[in-house]
């Protein structure tokens, strides 16, 4: 009994319509990492805003340290101790570091805030996780794996012992991820119970302890982690076993479709040259901050070039916009759905409407109402959508569903290159093959796929050819067949050496 | 040497104070550009004139700038200016001693204030539809004050209070210009110092991230409209002093002067951002506009273009100056 410090019992929730969580349970012990697993849409969202005191349960029991809690509410769950770090980072960008860190609990001397002693006390625990940040910087200043080191102290800084993690990793770069696992094993041996949500099933090994299993809001399994295989992982997530995490068909390499030369746009996109065939899959392969991002962005016209071309079948296109891409036929899936890729509150159907409004409307510029319907109706079930109508708010769907759409929008139309961005991030293994699949389809029937990706498994599972950027330039390009991740990590990490002015042949790799 | 060294990277170091510097460079090119078109915009009483002019636009100015920075807007602020200066004059026509007057005009504009904060807040209704359902409201009730007329003078009963809140002087400064200087002396150390100040500018950056931190956001909502409506009920007392009479129209459209002085002076309508110090800088810009535009001749018609051009280019600047630097936004 007192090895836990938190107890779920028979939880339940049901949203209008939807039965959230059924009869779910969780148990926590002191320094270990529970590896709380599930697909989107699984509960783990629900049963965590639970325990965090941001939902109420309908039925259960909540006992921390013995005791049981009867009515949970955010401000008691921080009495607790319990501290939860969102996955969208929650600070506010025109703050301070210090300043976010005592949100919500300013320390005053008869009214007026003692700023000394806040910056004090957040160097402090700043400096317990050996993070090297000046408490003084805006946080909107601070890149995201930062961002979310100072989450960890602000939650550190009012003593929280039961720390819940929300897709941590799903932003940082490996470095910053090893970083974070120090800070977690450091953690873990003070004592704090740690529940870590991920989808990232590689990264558990270095830090998980048991792992807990919810499939559509029901509890399936609490498990040691030690001598459990990845595959036993993901057939408890998704109730049956995925034969074939990477699906690949193999077709013939046709004629060049596009083709890109000297392409520049600013720091971070440098004399780029690139080659693409019908019937393959190219991978951009990087770090976080190579380039890739801001290089598909430059070829979709969303960025302005400094020089360069762009040749689709043989023709030169000019590009200054997006729209002059989208009317070439190029298109693209950008990383950041619900910023870029998505108008959230818009429904479903104009969400695949809107790039497609020139098929759809008449020269009048009146949507026909029956072509969009039928438009969206068949991208709907080309994507295996499942939806109750497609009048619901697209951001209301889960994260698989939402990238999806993303990628669905542009397939409703004849397009001979698409470009994906991290078409991946943040979703599942189910989710995660179906968009490979529909990547394939795209391949087989001829049309050009560039696919950046930062996990490299991804990159070396689905493409034919991987193109490997780093700080703005291509520095090197593999054939799958032939290709290891150390190859990969080599040309990712090809800087160039700033250092000193000889500028000739000092590929020292650094 | 070493210690003012510090002490001016201190101050550039504040947030926001880059646009209040530029900003401050404009109002001196225009304060000697009027100078020289006419030597007498820097006489004694041109002065004392010009500060009296600025100090209504700097009060409303505060209280908009404090809606602003929370990410919200306030529009009722020219109805409530209103409403004080009508029920107080008529009030006062109607016999009650000018500081029963003061007190009933009070409650009632805080009134409208915690009905914006609580519809913004408690109701979530859109900050522009709410204020703008309470604007309508307000000048309404301005104008059913009185029956639908202006007030006749407040006549002798009213001399000391126009006195005190028009041309009384102390310490050879105008009244006026003195309450405006306290208020903002207040206010000031109120957003700058305090945890109330602090969480006005958590909610305006990240309203979630405040609330999952145990900010409240309905308090602190309801504590700036209550700030906002103060500042427009001062206001409406010294207009009905400037006056000596109520009139139903007056403060129409201020609060839109509000918003210009408060982004003039680099408050971000998207809140987060701003320091009052910047709307003392928006309306004093705005004052010697008016001010030396009438001097210069300028009709009403040509005014009103100037300023509004004045607004946008400001804001303009702002945005150039933020993401200008390098033309492409940056993206991870």
């Amino acid at each position: 009994m007192e090895e836990y410090i938190v107890q779920m019992k028979n939880i339940s929730k049901e949203f209008p319509g939807v039965k959230a969580l059924d009869d779910v349970q969780l148990n926590l012990k002191k320094g270990e990492v529970l590896a709380f697993l599930g697909e989107n849409g699984a509960g783990k969202s629900t049963l965590m805003k639970i325990l965090s005191g941001i939902y109420q349960k309908d039925t259960g029991e909540i006992i921390v340290d013995g005791q049981v809690i009867e009515h949970m509410n955010p401000a008691k769950a921080r009495e607790l101790g319990i501290a939860i770090i969102h996955q969208e980072l929650n600070m506010c960008s025109h703050l301070t570091v210090a300043e976010n860190i005592f949100l919500g609990r300013e320390k005053t001397k008869s009214g007026v805030l003692s700023e000394k002693e806040m910056r004090k006390e957040a160097k402090k625990v700043l400096n317990r996780l050996k993070i090297d940040i000046d408490p003084d910087t805006l946080v909107g200043d601070l890149a995201v794996s930062k961002q979310q080191m100072v989450e960890i102290g602000k939650a550190l800084s009012v003593n929280a012992r039961i720390l819940i993690m929300d897709e941590p990793t799903s932003a940082l770069t490996s470095a910053e991820i090893d970083e974070l696992f120090r800070i977690i094993n450091q953690l873990k041996s003070e004592g704090c119970g740690i529940i870590y949500i991920s989808h990232r099933l590689e990264e558990l090994k270095h830090i998980t302890d048991r792992v807990i299993v919810l499939r559509d809001g029901k509890y399936i399994d609490t498990k040691e982690f030690e001598g459990l295989s990845m595959d036993e992982v993901v057939s408890l997530m998704v109730g049956r076993e995925i034969k074939n995490k990477f699906p690949r068909v193999e077709c013939q390499k046709g004629d060049k479709i596009l083709e890109i030369k000297n392409l520049n746009a600013g720091k971070m996109v440098r004399n780029i040259n690139l080659e693409l065939y019908k019937g393959e899959i190219v991978g951009i392969a990087g770090l976080m901050g190579a380039g890739r991002t801001e290089t598909t962005r430059a070829i979709f016209g969303v960025d302005p070039k400094d020089s360069g071309e762009i040749i689709l079948e043989g023709q030169p296109v000019t590009i200054h916009k997006p729209e002059d891409a989208i009317r070439a036929g190029i298109v693209l899936a950008p990383e950041d759905r619900k910023k870029d890729g998505l108008c959230t509150k818009l429904s479903v159907g104009d969400n695949i409407a809107l790039p497609n409004l020139d098929i759809i409307c008449n020269k009048a510029g009146v949507i026909n109402s029956k072509k969009q319907e039928q438009m969206v109706e068949k991208a709907v079930k080309d994507l295996q959508i499942k939806l109750a109508n497609d009048n619901v708010d697209a951001g209301s769907l889960s994260g698989g569903n939402q990238q999806k759409i993303v990628v669905g929008k542009w397939l409703a139309r004849d397009s001979k290159v698409v470009i994906f961005d991290e078409p991946t991030r943040g979703i599942d293994v189910a989710a995660k093959v179906e968009i490979y699949n529909l990547m394939n389809a795209l391949k087989k029937n001829g049309i050009g796929v560039l696919f950046v990706s930062s996990e490299m498994p991804e990159v070396m599972g689905i493409s034919d050819r991987i193109i490997i950027m780093c700080d703005g330039r291509i520095t090197g390009e593999l054939n799958t067949s032939e290709a290891t991740q150390e190859q990969i990590l080599k040309y990712a990490t090809k800087f160039e050496d700033k250092s000193g002015e000889n500028k000739g042949e000092s590929e020292n790799g650094n | 040497m070493e210690t003012n060294k510090k002490g001016i990277r201190k101050i550039l170091a504040i947030r926001g104070m880059g646009q209040v510097l530029t900003v401050t460079v404009g109002l001196i090119i225009l304060c000697i550009v009027f100078g020289v078109l006419n030597p007498t915009f820097f006489s004694n009483k041109n002065l004392g004139n010009l500060l009296r002019q600025i100090a209504p636009i700097l009060l409303i100015g505060i209280g908009q700038s404090y809606v602003l920075i929370t990410g919200n807007i306030d529009l009722s602020i020219g109805s409530v200016l209103g409403m004080s200066c009508m029920i107080s004059a008529t009030l006062m026509t109607k016999g009650i001693s000018p500081i029963a007057a003061i007190l009933i005009t009070f409650v009632a504009c805080m009134a409208v204030g915690f009905l914006n904060g609580h519809l913004v807040s408690t109701c979530s209704l859109p900050p522009f539809i709410a204020t703008l359902g309470t604007m309508t409201i307000g000048r309404g009730i301005a104008q059913i004050v009185n029956g639908n007329y202006n007030t006749d003078s407040i006549g002798a009963a009213g001399k000391k209070f126009r006195e005190f809140f028009y041309y009384g002087k102390t310490f050879g400064i105008y009244n006026t210009i003195l309450i405006a200087i306290i208020v903002w002396i207040v206010f000031n150390f109120i957003l700058s110092r305090t945890r109330t100040g602090r969480h006005i500018y958590a909610i305006g950056s990240n309203v979630d991230a405040a609330k999952l931190s145990g900010v409240s956001v309905v308090g602190t909502t309801v504590k700036v409209y209550l700030v906002s409506a103060f500042c427009s009920f001062l206001v409406g007392i010294i207009t009905c002093a400037t006056a000596g009479m109520g009139t139903m129209d007056s403060g129409t459209s201020y609060e839109m002067y509000a918003v210009a002085a408060s982004v003039i002076g680099g408050v971000s309508t998207l809140g987060g951002q701003g320091i009052l110090l910047g709307t003392v800088v928006g309306a004093a810009i705005w004052g010697v506009l008016q001010n030396g535009l009438q001097f210069a001749g300028a009709p009403v018609a040509i005014r009103n273009i100037v300023i509004g051009v004045i607004v946008v280019v400001s804001v303009l600047l702002d945005v150039i100056v933020r993401t200008g630097s390098f033309k492409r936004k940056k993206k991870a």
